[in-house]
């Protein structure tokens, strides 16, 4: 027990919210339930067990574990006081997800074709675009779940790693997107490699606007924009893309009505409290409720926030933990990008640096964009929070994600043992 | 490496983007949440109604103003005194919302602030419904009782405080409306309809024309420009820039001192004062005695006004005699009558004297404030002096009191209606007593009375002065 309260090593941080978390929903109303105890020690078990692993393992990185273990228990915590059977859903998810975890560390590590499968990465995104449309189900205005025995998916968690792979691959061999010069009146005319990557890039945020996705098409340009600036040399491409985007985000708000909507509502929601801007003002009254230091885990109201346990997770979070618990998820984020970064730039190999970088910056803006979002900093689109908000999809694409960013961290923490090694 | 110094530019962008959430996050809460969370689409608020048993409000030696009792399912708010305290604690309803004191302190009936609900964690936890802090006012209610009395049938405000502490003792606005819920939504229509504006607190939001009793307002610019002892020259009448200007009934004075003028209230030595002390000095005295400046109190009071950029010779003669575009309300006025009391020091009018914890424990106490010095000390006696030459040997004679020495000043404010002629002039007091140490200021305005301040107003004032001294000796 002393082991446990000493909460110097972060790992016991972890176990201790856990356990004031769950004996509180247990106490909670009287409710006595045993089993809320039993999720609680699971969660705690999982958590554990994952970490002995890694560092017994030494399989690179520890804290990119631990960071993400505190934002999944604060999930869990946040969601099964919402609702028990999402919840005890969610814990299954999470341990599909660390399944997930390990299976995708493994298996990046063991395989190095990953830099050659460009079109593959294309390809697939392409397919499960157009399956999305085909079969897509309209769930809360847009078109982004395709259901499969019962199970919603949402293809466009998984899309996003593969696009990130997808332009990972291009930097690592930009020849392979090169297109024959094409004949035109006799004149050759060359098209560059890199317009034809701008161009598969649009074409992903294409079917991301035509799905009514508003904040995913919005996280993919921001990735493809911001990899863009750190692997080109040239200043143009960049520039043109930037106009690109301006120019874009004009033409959606002036033509596309569901954008002004949104943006209109962000402006001041005040004017339709009981419609459009019902959502983010139940967000704002939630935050504001909560104070800094939150009315107590099952002691708010969050309920009244439609989509509370997916996109407007962290207003919940807001009104039982307070606004310090609310910085304390974002300040985890931002060890969490911290981290991605810094493997990032110990990396060597042009490929591995791309996928972490992609991977972290994903991370990272869909965590601004989201939040931004709730507390109405910047217009709301509806996208989940990384490892917190409810949602099979989203939890087990995530945690392959962070999968992949653990055995890129193992490879850059192994050439650093080398180089040490090297010099003594 | 080029890239990973780019690598660290994007690591610095997404610090600014978290940190801007961090920062948004915390300026919401510091200014912006308690406006969100009001509002009425906020259902917590109805939820914390049903699940908190609201607390008391109490006057200054508990007698219980405003309760709560639970009727099966339901808790009822409960106003002992009916209307009486309609204008000060106002109503709790869930279909109108609050106003007024349940309002304002509407977080602490309710138990949310801060602190108490982690300590309340135990009854949160098993759902035990709690009960909310009580809120103890500066109110005596037997002196409210007696207010509302003289001045039942009548439309109009009086203001009675502490000129010392800025302590609210009554305060009686009518006509007045019914709070309890039942009573409320039953009504709502028509008294939100009726032309008497039942639900207008006038003596806290109702802008009335001061009229002469601005002229003590006046009178402390006066001595401050050294006219105490100048002998002024009252024939009854007089003409500023073409525009006539006469006494109550026309009657010439003569040969006057500033403080027999005050006392017989002439209005052509107090329009000349206006003219002579000019614009500067008018504007400058006024804002002195907070004019265009927000009043803090526990309930919203609407703000006085002194609203000229440029003014004209008839203009200024008009605010010499406390006409023109000047409107009070019946609570400043009272607060100038105390700030003269108090040798030139006006306090902060105190509502709430405290809240407790309903295990007794003190949670907040409004401790007396000075809010402006309007005139120096010396000003302050002489003026009393002044006022007391009004009630004793002036306008005032209806306020007298045998033993006792009263400060005041009458006014008969001419309105929006008496411009048209037909006489309902709106009748004014302000005073203090006993003039050796003030311990009781009083504003009492019957408005549209058609009568004079000496004859409506001050025999109420006297009243209540007298029943507040005697219960104080």
């Amino acid at each position: 027990m002393g082991k446990i309260l000493n909460y110097h090593r972060p790992i016991r941080m972890i176990l201790l919210i856990n356990i004031i978390a769950f004996t509180l929903l247990y106490l909670y109303k009287e409710s006595y339930d045993y089993h809320t105890i039993l999720f609680g020690l699971g969660v705690i078990g999982l958590i554990n067990t994952a970490y002995f692993l890694l560092k017994w393992g030494s399989c690179g990185d520890e804290y990119l574990f631990l960071i993400v273990a505190m934002l999944v228990s604060i999930g869990i915590i946040m969601i099964y006081r919402l609702d028990k059977s999402l919840g005890i859903k969610q814990i299954t998810w999470f341990v599909i997800g660390i399944v997930l975890f390990f299976l995708s560390y493994f298996v990046y590590q063991k395989f190095n074709f990953w830099d050659r499968l460009i079109y593959v990465y294309m390809g697939c995104s392409f397919i499960l675009f157009l399956l999305t449309l085909l079969l897509g189900k309209n769930i809360q205005g847009a078109t982004n779940w395709i259901v499969v025995k019962g199970q919603s998916i949402q293809p466009s968690e998984i899309i996003k790693i593969f696009f990130v792979f997808f332009i990972a691959s291009y930097y690592k061999h930009p020849e392979k997107l090169k297109i024959p010069p094409i004949p035109v009146n006799g004149k050759k005319i060359n098209i560059g490699s890199d317009i034809v990557l701008s161009a598969a890039a649009y074409m992903y945020m294409g079917f991301l606007v035509l799905q009514r996705e508003w904040g995913s098409a919005v996280l993919f340009f921001i990735v493809y924009f911001t990899l863009l600036y750190v692997f080109e040399n040239g200043k143009k491409i960049l520039l043109i893309n930037g106009i690109l985007a301006v120019l874009g985000g004009i033409g959606g708000f002036l033509f596309v009505h569901h954008i002004k909507v949104r943006v209109d509502v962000w402006l001041n929601p005040w004017k339709d409290i009981a419609g459009t801007g019902y959502q983010i003002t139940q967000s704002l009254f939630a935050i504001g409720s909560g104070g800094f230091f939150g009315r107590g885990i099952g002691l708010g109201s969050p309920k009244y926030i439609p989509e509370v346990q997916t996109d407007f997770i962290f207003s919940a979070i807001c009104e039982e933990m307070g606004i310090f618990g609310g910085t304390a998820v974002v300040f985890l984020f931002f060890l969490l990008v911290y981290r991605g970064c810094k493997i990032a730039m110990e990396v060597e190999n042009a490929f591995n640096k791309a996928v972490a970088l992609g991977i972290t910056i994903m991370f990272g803006f869909q965590t601004f964009i989201i939040i931004g979002g709730v507390i109405k900093l910047i217009p709301m689109t509806g996208i989940t929070l990384p490892f917190v908000s409810y949602g099979g999809s989203s939890l087990t694409t995530s945690f392959i994600a962070l999968g992949i960013l653990q055995a890129i961290s193992k490879k850059a923490y192994e050439v650093e043992e080398e180089l040490t090694v090297a010099k003594e | 490496m080029q890239k990973n110094k780019k690598i660290i530019h994007i690591l610095v962008v997404m610090s600014i983007l978290f940190l801007s959430i961090v920062a948004y996050l915390t300026y919401f809460e510091l200014f912006m949440k308690e406006e969100v969370v009001a509002n009425s689409y906020n259902q917590r608020l109805r939820e914390q109604d049903e699940n908190v048993i609201r607390g008391t409000i109490y006057d200054r030696n508990m007698i219980v103003l405003a309760e709560s009792r639970l009727e099966g399912e339901n808790q009822e708010r409960i106003y002992p005194y009916k209307n009486l305290y309609s204008h000060i604690i106002g109503y709790s309803s869930l279909v109108y919302g609050k106003s007024f004191i349940e309002a304002r302190y509407n977080q602490h009936l309710i138990g949310a602030t801060g602190l108490s609900s982690v300590f309340n964690l135990g009854n949160q936890l098993t759902g035990t419904a709690k009960k909310g802090n009580d809120v103890h006012l500066t109110i005596d209610h037997p002196l409210q009782v007696k207010a509302e009395k003289l001045i039942a049938g009548k439309k109009g405000a009086i203001v009675v405080m502490n000129p010392a502490t800025g302590e609210i003792l009554a305060m009686v606005s009518k006509p007045d409306y019914n709070p309890e819920s039942e009573a409320l939504e039953q009504n709502w229509k028509q008294t939100v309809e009726s032309k008497e504006y039942p639900l207008l607190a006038r003596a806290t939001q109702g802008m009335y024309v001061p009229g002469s009793t601005y002229k003590t307002v006046i009178s402390a610019a006066a001595i401050e420009k050294g006219m105490e002892d100048r002998v002024f020259d009252d024939k009854g009448v007089i003409v500023i820039d073409g525009k006539e200007i006469r006494n109550m009934n026309s009657t010439a004075y003569g040969r006057i001192s500033l403080g027999r003028a005050l006392a017989v209230s002439s209005n052509t030595v107090f329009s000349r004062i206006g003219v002579e002390l000019g614009e500067e000095s008018l504007k400058n005295i006024a804002e002195r005695f907070g004019f265009n400046k927000k009043i803090p109190f526990d309930i919203p009071v609407s703000q006085s006004v002194f609203p000229y950029d440029k003014m004209s010779k008839t203009d200024m003669a008009a605010v010499g005699m406390g006409q023109g575009k000047l409107l009070v309300t019946p609570l400043h006025m009272a607060m100038i009558a105390s700030s003269i009391a108090n040798d030139g020091v006006m306090m902060k009018p105190i509502l709430v004297s405290s809240i407790t914890s309903p295990l007794g424990n003190v949670i907040y106490t409004n401790k007396p404030e000075e809010l402006y010095r309007t005139m120096s000390y010396e000003t302050s006696r002489k003026l009393t002096e002044m006022m007391l030459e009004a009630v004793n040997n002036g306008t005032g004679v209806n306020a007298r009191i045998s033993g006792i020495n009263v400060a005041g000043k009458t006014g008969t404010a001419e309105n929006e209606r008496t411009v048209k002629g037909d006489g309902s002039e709106h009748a004014w007091f302000i005073g203090f007593a006993p003039v050796e140490e003030p311990q009781v200021a009083v504003a009492v305005i019957i408005e549209y009375s058609g009568s004079s301040g000496g004859k409506e107003a001050a025999p109420i004032a006297r009243e209540l002065i007298k029943e507040w001294l005697s219960k104080n000796k």
